[in-house]
């Protein structure tokens, strides 16, 4: 009987399983095949043989990898830090209580609510020309004496990039935080008062502790979204000047698309799998422990 | 239910039918072509004056992304599936090469074209291990605009050109000195391929071997740089720029020189919107005493799927478009300029062209095409990263071009296109 039970219940779940395997399993095994060959859609001619690790190789001693992986770790540590400083601002903002808070916190979740590539245009229109409107500001309010074009600079390429994503994605931060912030316990303050702690000490002392959880979690999604991060480089400026600010999705979607190499794009892309997995892992590891301890 | 289902099917029987009978003809031949604009316009027409005078066969317009980037994956992916349909081509001159290494399109010599009739370059551009492999539908070039309301002459020189340039800005005070393509794409190599032409400098030598890193492609990329930033001629901002940020800049009478394609020349003539109508004229592009002026070819191939079912019915529709009346109406409709030498001296062709096709006539004579194989596109995509670092002043013009020679060389043999400059056929073609 219970044995009838398990085999009906192994038959209803088999479908789900079946969708897993097929949408998430096998296009996974399949890039890890092809990232075993020599695939070139544009050169017939060669074949595709296996070359073993060849593809790894080739990555792993390409300056613009290394170069598109630390301009990935560039991107996550500026914007995410970023981020979570001024979503945590807004979202102790928000988290008062004042006259038309409820317009409020609908103004400022529309950044994220717009799509991306939206966005990505509309800070690429702000900067672009000399006369842009960040230009026009920054030159009338005596910033600079002269128009700046942004984009050929291979640093100055960043602030537009970074200011846009931070701009995107502050919302969404504190959204998570602002849920955080509203399951703390009241009275915890009211006991601190009582003990004569200031606002700046029930701010390090309470808020902060207490929320650490919904912090790490506005940690993973971030750095895990920053990790695959293209769309808004792509639009605002392609990875350019030169590949001045080019992420690692960016060079693999160019690797794959553009050159059609489909081996060493595999390889590229089974990269920043392992890359974005390990990432998870540790972060699991940490914020696991913490949730999972009793009164977190 | 069942009676929605009936009457569906009934619905597609019906569709079914009615197209089978609107298609007796024997043959059907597709054509992947722009979908929008005046260019579709003028193919329509001269497709269907085709079919009138050949009704055994039914041509049939595939529409197609107008992004060239765009239309070559999409090509790729098609081809590289061993699809008959579409059977016709559409090539930019860049992908010649790339199609016919890869077996993907077939040998025109067995339908005998008469090539002598069309511009020598045009024809070189098209073909790969002395096969022929597409006829020129039209062609671009690469012009040098000047004013003429601000100017007596065009420029000789580069030297020339920065003195004209500098002079004319300040006592005119327009913005811009000199105006071309530099942002990080297709455009900068073809901008860069003039200079470095004008210095006397190659991408590839005659055997094929990468001679980027020569000392007259380092002065011409020193050259450009330093117009940007030494000299003032040339603005920062056009490093972001492509062909109609340019345009615009010119036509608004900002700058007193520009390099662009023939399409601009239409546009500048449009009183309505040009303030520089009337006002400018076209030349080559200037070059010191160690090189000769340049312009880099461009332009539309018509080439045959090697899978397609029908090929001679392919080769009568290329035919029939590249004739000497069908170019003339492209030229008067879109502006776009015949391969075929003959019709320059033509009434016709005067009428229907912005600019005297005298004057086009010798810039197409000296065009030269951008390096002829099979891997040009990566070839391109990596001039393109150190000619874009080189110029916005992240790496020296000497550093680049050497970097961008070694990665060139080891695309080259990876390709197997070194030793025997022919790359090995998997399969038969």
């Amino acid at each position: 009987m219970e044995r009838q039970e398990a085999r009906l219940a192994w038959l209803l779940v088999l479908p789900a399983l079946a969708i897993i395997v097929l949408i998430a399993l096998v296009p996974l095994l399949w890039a890890l095949w092809e990232s075993f060959h020599l695939h070139d859609l544009r050169m017939p001619w060669r074949g595709q043989p296996w070359v073993g690790p060849a593809n790894y190789m080739e990555a792993l001693t390409e300056a613009r990898f290394w170069q598109a992986a630390g301009h990935t770790a560039l991107f996550i540590v500026t914007s995410v830090t970023l981020e979570l400083a001024l979503g945590l601002v807004l979202a102790l903002i928000l988290h008062r209580s004042y006259r038309g808070r409820g317009a409020i916190r609908a103004a400022a979740l529309v950044p994220w609510v717009m799509p991306t590539v939206v966005a990505a245009l509309v800070w690429r229109f702000l900067f672009e020309s000399p006369s842009g409107v960040v230009n026009m500001l920054a030159t009338e309010l005596g910033f600079m004496e002269q128009p700046f074009v942004w984009f050929i600079h291979a640093t100055a390429a960043w602030v537009p990039l970074v200011l846009a994503d931070v701009w995107k994605t502050t919302p969404f931060v504190a959204l998570l935080l602002l849920a955080g912030l509203q399951s703390i316990d009241t009275t915890l303050y009211e006991a601190a008062r009582i003990d004569g702690a200031g606002p700046w000490r029930q701010f390090t002392s309470v808020t902060l502790p207490l929320l650490r959880p919904a912090l790490l979690v506005a940690l993973i999604f971030r750095t895990l979204d920053a990790v695959r991060v293209f769309d808004l480089i792509y639009i605002l400026t392609g990875g350019g000047p030169g590949t001045a600010t080019e992420p690692l999705a960016l060079y693999t979607f160019h690797v794959l698309f553009q050159r059609l190499r489909f081996g060493y794009g595999a390889a590229l892309s089974v990269l920043i799998f392992l890359l974005t997995f390990a990432l998870a892992l540790i972060y699991i590891r940490v914020l696991g422990k913490d949730l999972l301890r009793p009164g977190a | 239910m069942r009676t929605a289902l009936l009457g569906a099917f009934a619905t597609a029987a019906l569709t079914i039918a009615a197209c089978g009978g609107q298609a007796p003809r024997g043959i059907s031949i597709s054509f992947p072509a722009s979908a929008v604009g005046a260019e579709a316009e003028v193919l329509q027409h001269q497709l269907e004056r085709f079919m009138r005078n050949h009704p055994d066969i039914q041509v049939v317009q595939r529409k197609t992304p107008d992004a060239a980037d765009q239309r070559r994956q999409l090509y790729v992916q098609w081809l590289n599936a061993g699809a008959s349909d579409p059977d016709i081509l559409q090539l930019d001159v860049i992908w010649t090469p790339e199609f016919a290494a890869a077996g993907w399109i077939l040998p025109l010599d067995p339908f005998a074209p008469k090539v002598e009739d069309f511009f020598p370059a045009t024809v070189a551009a098209n073909r790969w291990q002395g096969k022929l492999y597409a006829l020129p539908w039209f062609v671009d070039v690469g012009m040098l605009y000047w004013r003429t309301d601000v100017l007596t002459h065009p420029p000789d020189s580069f030297a020339d050109l920065n003195r004209q340039a500098t002079e004319v800005r300040k006592r005119d005070g327009l913005s811009f000195g000199f105006l071309w393509q530099g942002a990080r794409y297709e455009g900068l190599v073809t901008v860069f391929l003039e200079h470095l032409g004008g210095f006397g400098g190659r991408i590839l030598d005659e055997e094929g071997r990468v001679v980027v890193d020569s000392s007259p492609a380092i002065r011409a990329l020193t050259y450009m740089r330093d117009s940007i930033y030494r000299d003032a001629v040339v603005p920062a901002v056009v490093l972001t720029w492509q062909e109609e940020q340019t345009r615009f800049a010119f036509q608004n009478g900002q700058a007193v020189l520009m390099r662009n394609w023939p399409y601009a020349a239409t546009l500048l003539q449009n009183r309505d919107e040009s303030r520089v109508a009337g006002k400018f004229a076209v030349a080559s592009m200037p070059a010191t005493p160690d090189g000769s002026p340049t312009a880099t070819l461009g332009g539309s191939q018509l080439a045959i799927n090697s899978n397609s079912d029908h090929p001679r019915a392919a080769y009568a529709v290329i035919v029939y478009l590249t004739q000497p009346e069908q170019m003339l109406e492209r030229a008067q409709l879109v502006g776009q300029y015949p391969t075929r030498p003959a019709l320059y001296a033509s009434e016709a062709l005067a009428d229907a062209l912005a600019v005297p096709p005298a004057q086009v006539q010798q810039i197409i004579e000296h065009a030269v095409p951008r390096p002829v194989t099979p891997v040009y596109a990566e070839l391109s995509d990596i001039l393109q990263i150190h000619l874009h670092r080189a110029l916005t002043r992240q790496q020296e013009p000497a550093e680049a071009l050497v970097e961008a020679a070694q990665a060139m060389r080891k695309l080259l043999a990876d390709a197997g296109l070194t030793q025997a400059k022919h790359p090995q056929h998997g399969q038969g073609e």
